[in-house]
């Protein structure tokens, strides 16, 4: 369909003809005015940047596979002589490496997960109802996207520090529930903003036709607009999953290193006098993987999340 | 049916509403939906609207409070209402004179780094229009490696390659004839330090940039350059005359993310420097963390939090603004 690649396109049925125009524009490059000689110094210039964007890319993975006196050499080598899969061994046998991945997979899922159910429904009141408070919704959930959240930490640690439910208090800090919830909410406003772009993307003539032929609101839901924004939903989670992954700040200062991600951990590591840089790197790189991939995966979708309709062709 | 009971069931405040209601075409289904019930779309926002309000909402009142008190240490184990001060914190803060030199070096770092930062996406943004396919598909690449990573990781590499001893950096600047740069140390020199800093923020700022304004690029009428050209105007005349006003929302857009991102920097500082900035490396973010959980001074660190939100204010309310503006909120 036509919302996937462009989440918060205005006018769907456009995106179509638009998109043809553009890869024209693509490949069809100016020729008017161009020299040859022009072609090769831009030519030049954009490898000698890409080659300056990947050099620190290129030094972690080189640093990984050295083995450790290769590592802490005076004359650093750019190749690993003896290329080794020590400092991933020892980044996996580290203390609480293991425990901490575990962690993060568990807080990562458990507040994507939350994220999707709670934001779709958000989603699906401000993108297919028209209702008194609705842009005031809009305002809170564009607002709460530009909170720093680091400045929300200190009376965040004061709260969960003692819950009160009622019935008995809790402390929730040094615990998994703590940061699930704390993550679901803190991906939850983007969620909310990236699904309503998708649900606004199907077209309502569906919807109306369906109620037209008798289908119930709720049929509505499952039967079209649910499965329609499916690549939305995995874009959407697949962003979510990347933040939650990467916050360690949060983490770090609410929960003792057992109870930990690998961000944290990562952190941590380098507060042990003397880092050791091999299995350091090694540590990245292992935390990183999954990101990068999932990140490559649906890079299209975050770019235009953040900025979409502020050209329009 | 719908033509009765319309002016009952439609509110008159509401615009968007009795707008849609005008097109002709499109008047019965619309109005089934809206005769669905108007408690259904507040049903389907109030997990989401009760959990923002419990995480963030809540907190941020709660910042606020406590930035009128005094929690320490001793309040924080006992569990007691900490004592009211007042605008004690805030004095203490505002008359502060490191806390004015940390507010002055997160706005000279905001408004270096995003200035650099947008200038050169914007290059690199250009350039991309000029290269080949096969360096454009190379370029793209390059910079999607970079966005992916995490800044965490991205910081932990950029302090293993400035290490005074077995860094990278050292030892390519050393190179050079007539510098020695070994065991140099990159953050004894706040100047030097703060580059490395900008570095960093704006290596890994460049990719989003990048290509988010040469996606903005590729809108630009083909045929408005063409005429230009032949009309005789320079690159620098197209640039300014027909590219930077077609591309200004956007431009403006990246450029208030960029401040709101920028000014909020945390983790490059705080992992390049071990996790304990030195005063001279000390930011916003930084100086409120560690005036509440370094210190213990919790509502001190709360009155520097609130500050910072206030100071962010006026960008945060443009930005939302722009997006009001170019209708992507309708």
């Amino acid at each position: 369909m036509v919302a996937p690649a462009r989440p918060a396109a205005p006018a769907p049925a456009s995106t179509v003809p638009l998109k043809r125009r553009k890869a024209k524009a693509d490949e069809g490059v100016i020729t008017v005015g161009r020299s040859r000689s022009g072609t090769i110094l831009a030519n030049t210039a954009g490898i000698v940047f890409g080659v300056f964007m990947l050099f620190p890319v290129y030094w972690v993975l080189n640093t990984a596979f050295k083995p450790a006196d290769e590592v802490l050499a005076l004359e650093p080598g750019f190749w690993p002589s003896n290329p080794t899969f020590d400092n991933f061994i020892s980044a996996f046998k580290a203390p609480l490496f293991l425990k901490d991945m575990l962690n993060g997979v568990i807080i990562t899922l458990f507040a994507v997960a939350g994220a999707l159910v709670v934001g779709f429904l958000g989603a699906l009141a401000i993108a297919r109802f028209q209702f008194y408070g609705r842009k005031a919704i809009i305002l809170v959930v564009l607002v709460v996207q530009l909170i720093p959240f680091l400045s929300l930490l200190i009376p965040l640690f004061l709260m969960l520090q003692n819950v009160n439910l009622g019935f008995k208090t809790f402390n929730l800090t040094n615990s998994l529930i703590g940061v699930s919830i704390t993550y679901l909410v803190l991906i939850l406003p983007y969620t909310v903003w990236t699904l309503r772009g998708f649900i606004s993307g199907i077209p309502r003539e569906l919807d109306e036709a369906a109620l037209i032929d008798g289908c119930t609101r709720s049929q509505v839901f499952w039967r079209i607009i649910l499965p329609l924004t499916g690549p939305g939903l995995v874009a959407t989670s697949v962003y979510g999953f990347i933040q939650a992954w990467n916050e360690f700040i949060i983490i770090n200062t609410l929960n003792s290193p057992d109870k930990q991600n690998l961000m944290a951990w990562l952190l941590q590591n380098q507060t042990t006098r003397g880092t050791a840089w091999g299995p350091l790197m090694a540590g990245a790189i292992i935390t990183s993987i999954p990101v990068v991939i999932f990140f490559l995966i649906i890079q299209r979708n975050i770019a235009t999340g953040l900025t979409a309709g502020a050209v329009k062709g | 049916m719908s033509v009765v009971d319309s002016p009952a069931t439609r509110r008159p405040d509401d615009p968007g509403r009795s707008q849609q209601g005008r097109v002709p075409g499109h008047v019965a289904p619309k109005r089934r939906r809206q005769r669905g019930s108007s408690s259904t779309p507040w049903l389907l926002a109030l997990p989401a609207l009760l959990l923002i309000a419990g995480l963030l909402g809540y907190p941020l009142i709660r910042m606020l409070v406590l930035s009128f008190q005094n929690m320490r240490l001793r309040e924080l184990l006992s569990g007691r209402t900490p004592p009211w001060v007042g605008f004690d914190q805030y004095t203490r803060v505002l008359t502060d004179g490191v806390f004015w030199a940390v507010v002055g070096r997160t706005v000279a770092f905001t408004f270096v780094s995003v200035i650099i930062s947008v200038v050169f996406g914007l290059s690199i943004a250009l350039l991309m229009r000029r290269v080949t396919r096969g360096v454009r598909m190379f370029m793209v690449v390059a910079m999607m490696f970079v966005w992916a990573l995490p800044q965490l990781v991205a910081a932990q590499i950029f302090r293993w390659m400035t290490d005074s001893d077995f860094g990278v950096v050292n030892y390519l600047v050393d190179k050079l004839p007539g510098v020695d740069y070994q065991n140099h140390s990159w953050f004894v020199n706040p100047w030097q330090g703060w580059s490395v800093i900008t570095t960093l923020v704006v290596w890994a700022g460049i990719p989003f940039l990048a290509i988010t304004l040469n996606a903005g690029l590729t809108q630009v009428p083909k045929e408005l350059l063409e005429a230009a050209t032949v009309d005789g105007a320079t690159p620098w005349q197209a640039l300014r005359n027909i590219i930077l006003p077609i591309l200004k929302p956007l431009i403006t857009i990246v450029t208030t993310l960029s401040v709101i991102w920028n000014f909020g920097l945390f983790t490059q500082a705080w992992v390049l420097r071990d996790g304990h900035p030195e005063p001279q490396f000390q930011t916003l973010a930084t100086y409120s963390y560690t005036q509440a959980f370094g210190q213990s001074r919790y509502s001190l660190g709360s009155a520097i939090a609130v500050i910072t939100v206030l100071l962010m204010l006026g960008v945060m309310i443009f930005y939302i603004r722009q997006m009001f503006r170019i209708g992507e909120v309708d």
